[in-house]
């Protein structure tokens, strides 16, 4: 028999998304627990974050991250 | 007075070039006794190989056995090249003069319009040599046969390139802010959502007859991701490589252009214009076991996708380890960059008249781009129901950068995200779910292969 390939197309999408979904759900929660045990036995170690003070720190530090990304992205493209 | 002894002797070579391709009944009566080379004396080697032995000719004869070895004889005698149908002596002649100018066109998107110029270019000069007629460079002996069977055929090279995106990229956004991996499930919608149309094309209209397998792999293009596409596709349908990886990277290439009209459209001015808070700072201990994690939940969940996802982790792991500081460098640098070249010229390989001017090629361009849309979509879609719920304002237009494209999709969040409000800096929340896609990607490939196999 000719199989229905539009039933059997939508069956592999919930099996898909299904799966695609439950893995990255528990790639969530797995983040989150080690970022809480880390957190709570190994803690002390991020450094500083800099502290910004006015909207024009924001904007140089945009500026940079911006240079830096679009640097990158020049030298190393896959 | 010298440019005009060039142009003659120019003027006769294009002279001879054009007697050549007339099909004249002056090489008739040699075309037709082809069979006499067959019909000289041959002599068995030691091996059982029998080798032609060279025999004394004439020198018209010699000249004339020449000329028939050259390209515009065999362009304009295709059936020079063994037997063939109507479709396969198109293809011989001016399927391989329209290969040519579409090479060419890849060309000016590598060097003009810089598009994904690392794969497109090789790609293309593979699609150019694969074309050339009598050498046969696609063969098992030939260059372009040889990269092919070497690392394509059997799914090596992807997974090399896969290894030094992983050792490139840094989960450091990620990790900071781990719901926005969900926007990076949702965008895979695109290859799901494609599939079915794929195969709703392939049933209701007589446009193009695609089997599951090959629907399976033409849809993987909407997971944006070059190397996941070429596993998928040399893994369910090899005969559709060429079209598929020409189709994926001009895709990649074009995001800037895809996504935004889809993306502005999906989202109001306000929502556009939310600022999201500052990502925390991870702690480096995250950032190490972050890979170890991918690797046994893929062992565990879905082993189909571990070559992929074990690849990546491996390169990650190599450069959060902050130890072997060499390898993780080569996997960046020299390792990804040789693999480029040979993956690039391997693809090129499939771009052979008789295999891409087909209508399928039509179909897969065309599938793709929905897939493209769709996945960007999905993940737009996504984002705005997080937001309403999240306690965290969520900008929904990071859900675009859910498509693995690293980092384009990414950097085009960050431009349509300044341009509602200037100074609105998404590029980094955007990584997250860039990132998270290439691991959905690879999920949604693995789920893919387990399906098949």
């Amino acid at each position: 028999m000719e199989l229905h390939l539009v039933a059997e197309s939508l069956k592999f999408m919930i099996l898909g998304m299904g799966i695609v979904f439950v893995f990255l759900y528990l790639l969530v929660l797995l983040m989150r627990l080690q970022a809480y045990l880390i957190g709570r036995y190994f803690p002390g170690e991020p450094p500083a974050a800099p502290k910004h003070r006015d909207g024009d720190e924001a904007a140089r530090v945009a500026a940079i991250v911006a240079a830096v990304a679009e640097h990158r992205r020049k030298r190393t493209r896959r | 007075m010298r440019r005009w002894s060039e142009m003659k002797i120019a003027a006769m070579i294009v002279g001879i070039l054009l007697a050549l391709a007339v099909p004249s009944t002056l090489w008739g009566t040699q075309a037709t006794a082809a069979p006499s080379i067959q019909a000289q004396p041959v002599s068995i080697v030691g091996t059982g190989e029998p080798e032609k032995e060279y025999a004394s000719k004439p020198l018209t004869r010699l000249l004339a056995d020449f000329l028939k070895t050259t390209g515009v004889y065999a362009l304009a005698h295709p059936e020079s090249e063994g037997k063939a149908d109507r479709f396969e002596r198109f293809a011989r002649s001016w399927g391989r003069l329209i290969m040519f100018g579409v090479v060419f066109v890849l060309f000016y998107l590598a060097i003009v319009k810089k598009f994904e110029p690392l794969l497109l270019l090789p790609i293309g000069f593979g699609g150019l040599l694969a074309n050339i007629p009598v050498v046969h460079m696609t063969g098992p002996d030939g260059l372009l046969g040889i990269i092919y069977n070497m690392g394509i055929a059997n799914e090596f090279f992807p997974l090399l390139i896969f290894m030094g995106v992983g050792a490139m990229t840094d989960f450091g956004p990620l990790l900071s802010n781990p719901k926005t991996a969900l926007l990076g499930a949702a965008a895979q919608f695109g290859i799901f959502g494609s599939l079915v149309g794929a195969a709703a094309l392939s049933q209701y209209t007589g446009l193009v007859d695609f089997t599951l397998k090959q629907c399976a792999a033409i849809s993987i293009i909407g997971g944006a991701d070059g190397p996941t596409s070429i596993f998928i596709a040399t893994a369910l349908s090899p005969e559709l490589l060429g079209a598929i990886a020409v189709a994926a990277y001009s895709y990649m290439a074009l995001v800037p252009v895809i996504q935004p009209p889809i993306m502005k459209a999906l989202t109001t001015e306000e929502e556009r214009r939310i600022v999201m808070p500052r990502l925390r700072t991870v702690n480096k201990r995250e950032k190490l076991i972050f890979p170890l994690l991918i690797v046994m939940l893929s062992a565990l969940l879905l082993p189909e996708s571990t070559p992929l996802i074990g690849a990546f982790a491996f390169g990650n792991f190599a450069k959060e380890s902050g130890v072997v500081e060499r390898l993780s460098h080569e996997m960046q640098h020299a390792l990804i960059n040789i693999t480029t070249i040979f993956l690039g010229l391997g693809v090129g390989s499939k771009l052979q008249a008789d295999k891409f001017l087909v209508l399928d090629t039509l179909g897969i361009l065309v599938i793709g781009l929905v897939a493209f849309a769709v996945g960007t979509a999905a993940g737009v879609l996504l984002a705005k129901l997080m937001n309403r719920f999240s306690t965290q304002p969520i900008n929904p237009l990071i859900g675009a950068a859910g498509v693995s494209a690293v980092p384009m999709a990414a950097r085009v969040v960050n431009v349509v995200g300044a341009e509602a409000r200037p100074g609105n800096v998404l590029l980094m929340h955007a990584m997250g779910p860039n990132v998270a896609g290439v691991i959905g990607s690879a999920v949604a490939a693995g789920v893919l292969l387990s399906i098949f196999n």
